[in-house]
């Protein structure tokens, strides 16, 4: 989860949808259906071909016609791909089955109010939420999601797409709770890479200066010592380029919700605070909860968690070792959505944590990061680990933005809202989709011919997709019990390490004690399926003895450790 | 041996009194300290927390000296059931938002929870679920299917109330007033095509102004305010006020009072 204010993302594009709906009336011939003037006009590319699109859209017409006159009531955060379905395919929608979809945006810590109000009120405020997979352990306990796998079992078996083909889904790993269900429905997903100037990093002189200075070659780093090696080399040894301050690093730290998500979207994780596990640490995952046959039972190391242990110290410290010293003066005021500006600026060589759902926005023509043929000057790749990571580890973060269906929703509602998710996601649609906002869904999608002509254009993005990263990078998992209760601790005593206010260590104990409490707090509700269930407390060294996380200080120096682009993506392949 | 004999017998006498001095002196001292610690728990207990809100008709308006409104009614069965005092004031929104971020025991309400205002305040939420709709002259008839057929037209809303900015943000052409009652004037003068205002608000207004608008083209945002409250507050108050608010929820009081306020939700 990120801060999700983009609006400078699809400003663009509002005029790329307004020219696309003029094309679509200005082409359109009284013979054609609303189906065929779609398909012709907007669904192009994608891997079916005219005739099975036809079929498609014939399938929702016809069963459509229930629910034809209907109003349905849905929301999303505000990125490219959701400014698209709200835009265009809701508008297609309606003029193919003639169901009306409100899909409205706004922010994700807004989507998660708004579902959370749904729940608590029992008012049907929406009829169905695009919500984030970080979501998975607080739905499958809730008992208020809706599970689509049930869904399409039962009261949902006559409106679910023929064609759907569920195992074509990159994400469903991610949605899928213990019990083996799946809760949602992926519609977009994106990873958090690392970034840096390609450009730069093959400049021979840079190549030679960084040698001499550091003794192995510049090129992606691989562990956290080469990343720092790197951010010293460009804010300390080169500084300028063409007259102007470049910087090593860039990062944000204001005292904001996306302090939180820049942390728990697995920032320890890629320090290595967790076990192994995929897609996410067992029994400690990233967030340092410690799960006891899916019961969390603590994240204090005392209790056998892992928040406040060396590793998460050491991933802490790191964070805002390199903020201080190598990143420009002013990123400790920002939030993500005033940092997030500042790749596009020109001026800063690598950055440690960066979404890919800005792949469009940083590749607009003109940009100073863009060259004159379209290509990018930077690259993604996978992201250096840090001194406590393991091979069997998740390595970052990857969002999966899922269709969640509540309980509480009529189910005439639900079923009207399911057709429209499908159709958001059918094959018909989703390879233009995938175009517009760069958030893949679909393997069919990634290996198609079209992405690979797009490829060298995406700087790595397609290349990261088509590798077994995409199973590595992963959102937050089940050992989160209540995902929008925890969240909020989060940047709430991150930032007063940040402010000085505490030590490190102090910092994440007491942050440890908080999640302790609230835990215990929910272990109170007996309905909950796998409640909380604390373990007694006993001393850290018994649990730093143990195998596996909580895991013991390492006061090894890491020698830093470069890959060539080419090897570096190779990695996951 | 006697006169130390006669010795500790006046000192047995001696010791006896201060004993019972003593006993008397804890005694007195216990119920000081009762009474005292009873004042204190009454006073704490007793002490206000001040609400502050604005006119938003039919939500909370001043008729004479009295106060009324859907959220005026709110506050007082969730603060009666929390077993909480209150005081509630009226005061312009911006003014209000800064009183009761600054000041020890104020809340604020209704105000959007927004990722901005988050870390300044705690919350007590949901306290009113809005939806917003865009209005055309009852004239002109604009079909809108999506937020994004609005974007060719010249839209009117009120400074403050959230919705502007909203679409400001997403690149419309937005006119905002200082008040919600001048859009009605404006639109009806073609100033604008379309208002864009929150369902029952717009139909108080409407209502005052004698003016029938026809339903709206398109409701394209909700929006679920909280009552936000100084970061220094009990946050055992705010515990209360919470589960005291969804429990209006869950036994059919908020759904009642929206009804009474002709307020439906849907």
């Amino acid at each position: 989860m990120y801060n999700r204010s983009l609006h400078f993302i699809f400003i663009n594009l509002v005029f790329t949808v307004l020219l696309s709906g003029f094309a679509v009336h200005a082409s359109a011939t009284s013979a054609e259906s609303p189906a065929q003037k779609w398909i012709t006009n907007e669904f192009q590319p994608s891997t079916l071909t005219i005739d099975e699109q036809i079929q498609e859209m014939d399938w929702f017409i016809e069963v459509s016609k229930p629910f034809q006159g209907m109003q349905i009531r849905v929301v999303s955060e505000r990125i490219t791909t959701h400014w698209y379905e709200a835009s265009v395919l809701a508008k297609a929608f309606y003029e193919i089955t003639g169901i009306h979809v409100v899909h409205e945006l706004t922010g994700e810590d807004d989507v998660i109010k708004k579902l959370s109000a749904q729940i608590a009120t029992q008012q049907n405020i929406y009829d169905a939420y695009i919500n984030d997979s970080d979501l998975i352990g607080t739905h499958f306990r809730s008992n208020a999601v809706l599970p689509v796998s049930d869904f399409i079992k039962g009261e949902g078996a006559s409106v679910t797409l023929p064609s759907l083909d569920l195992a074509d889904f990159i994400g469903l790993k991610f949605t899928t709770g213990p019990d083996g269900k799946l809760y949602q429905l992926p519609d977009q997903q994106f990873a958090n890479l690392y970034w840096y100037r390609h450009d730069w990093f093959n400049r021979e002189d840079f190549k030679q200066r960084f040698k001499s200075r550091y003794g192995y070659e510049l090129g992606v780093p691989q562990n956290w010592q080469a990343y720092e090696d790197i951010a010293a080399f460009f804010s300390e040894d080169i500084k300028e380029i063409d007259g102007q301050r470049i910087y090593g690093h860039m990062d944000y730290a204001k005292t904001d919700p996306s302090l939180g998500w820049r942390m728990s979207d697995a920032w320890l994780s890629m320090a290595g605070v967790g076990d192994t596990g995929l897609p996410n640490g067992l029994p400690v995952d990233e967030w340092g909860i410690r799960v006891e046959q899916c019961r969390p039972v603590g994240a204090s190391v005392e209790r056998g968690g892992a928040l406040n242990s060396p590793a998460a110290i050491y991933a802490v410290d790191k964070f805002q070792y390199w903020l201080t010293k190598y990143a420009p003066a002013e990123s400790t005021t920002l939030n993500f959505t005033q940092a997030g500006e500042w790749p596009a600026k020109g001026i800063i060589a690598q950055q440690i944590f960066w979404y890919t759902a800005f792949v469009a926005n940083l590749t607009q023509p003109g940009l100073a990061v863009m060259n004159a043929d379209g290509t990018p000057k930077w690259r993604v790749a996978p992201s250096p680990v840090g001194k406590y990571w393991q091979a069997g580890m998740k390595s970052g973060y990857q969002d999966t933005g899922a269709w969640t269906l509540l309980k509480n929703t009529p189910l005439k509602r639900q079923q009207a809202a399911w057709l429209y998710a499908q159709f958001v996601v059918s094959k018909t649609v989703s390879l233009k989709k995938t175009l517009v906002g760069l958030t893949p869904i679909r393997l069919s999608d990634i290996e198609s011919d079209v992405m690979t002509e797009r490829a060298p254009y995406l700087g790595g993005l397609v290349e990261f997709y088509r590798s077994r990263g995409r199973d590595i990078w992963t959102p937050t998992g089940t050992n989160v019990p209540d995902y929008p209760g925890l969240a909020n601790y989060w940047w709430q005593y991150i930032s007063q390490i940040i402010e000085g206010k505490v030590s490190t260590q102090e910092g994440m104990d007491n942050f440890a004690t908080a999640v302790d409490n609230h835990l215990a707090l929910i272990s109170e509700n007996t309905e909950m399926k796998c409640a909380p269930k604390l373990n007694p407390i006993s001393s850290k060294t018994f649990w730093l003895n143990q195998n596996g996380a909580p895991k013991a200080i390492n006061n090894n120096t890491a020698v830093g450790r470069t890959l060539p682009y080419l090897e570096a993506i190779n990695v996951w392949k | 041996m006697f006169g130390s004999n006669k010795t500790r017998g006046e000192n047995k006498i001696a010791v006896q009194c201060k004993n019972v001095l003593l006993r008397i002196f804890f005694r007195v001292f216990t119920i000081f300290l009762s009474v005292t610690i009873c004042l204190f728990s009454s006073l704490m207990s007793a002490q206000n927390i001040h609400v502050i809100t604005y006119e938003e008709s039919p939500y909370a308006v001043m008729v004479g000296k009295t106060q009324k409104g859907l959220l005026v009614d709110m506050l007082k069965e969730m603060f009666a059931r929390s077993g909480l005092q209150y005081e509630l004031r009226f005061m312009p929104l911006k003014r209000a938002i800064t009183t009761a971020e600054f000041k020890a025991n104020h809340c604020v309400l209704p105000i959007v929870r927004s990722q901005e205002r988050e870390a300044n305040f705690q919350w007590v939420s949901p306290v009113l679920v809005s939806r917003y709709g865009l209005f055309s002259h009852q004239n002109q008839s604009i079909p809108l299917v999506t937020l994004s057929d609005a974007k060719d037209y010249k839209i009117g809303s009120f400074l403050g109330s959230g919705i502007g900015e909203y679409l400001m943000d997403l690149g419309f052409q937005v006119e905002l007033t200082a008040l919600s009652v001048q859009n009605i004037q404006k639109l009806k003068r073609g100033r604008f095509e379309l208002w864009a205002a929150g369902l029952i608000n717009a139909r108080e207004l409407m209502k005052k102004q004698g003016v029938t608008f026809v339903k709206p083209e398109l409701v394209f945002y909700t929006s679920i305010r909280a009552m936000a409250c100084n970061k220094n507050l009990s946050s055992e108050y705010v515990d209360k006020l919470t589960v005291a608010l969804i429990a209006m929820y869950h036994d059919g009081y908020m759904d009642s009072l929206y009804r009474e306020y002709g307020a439906i939700f849907e």
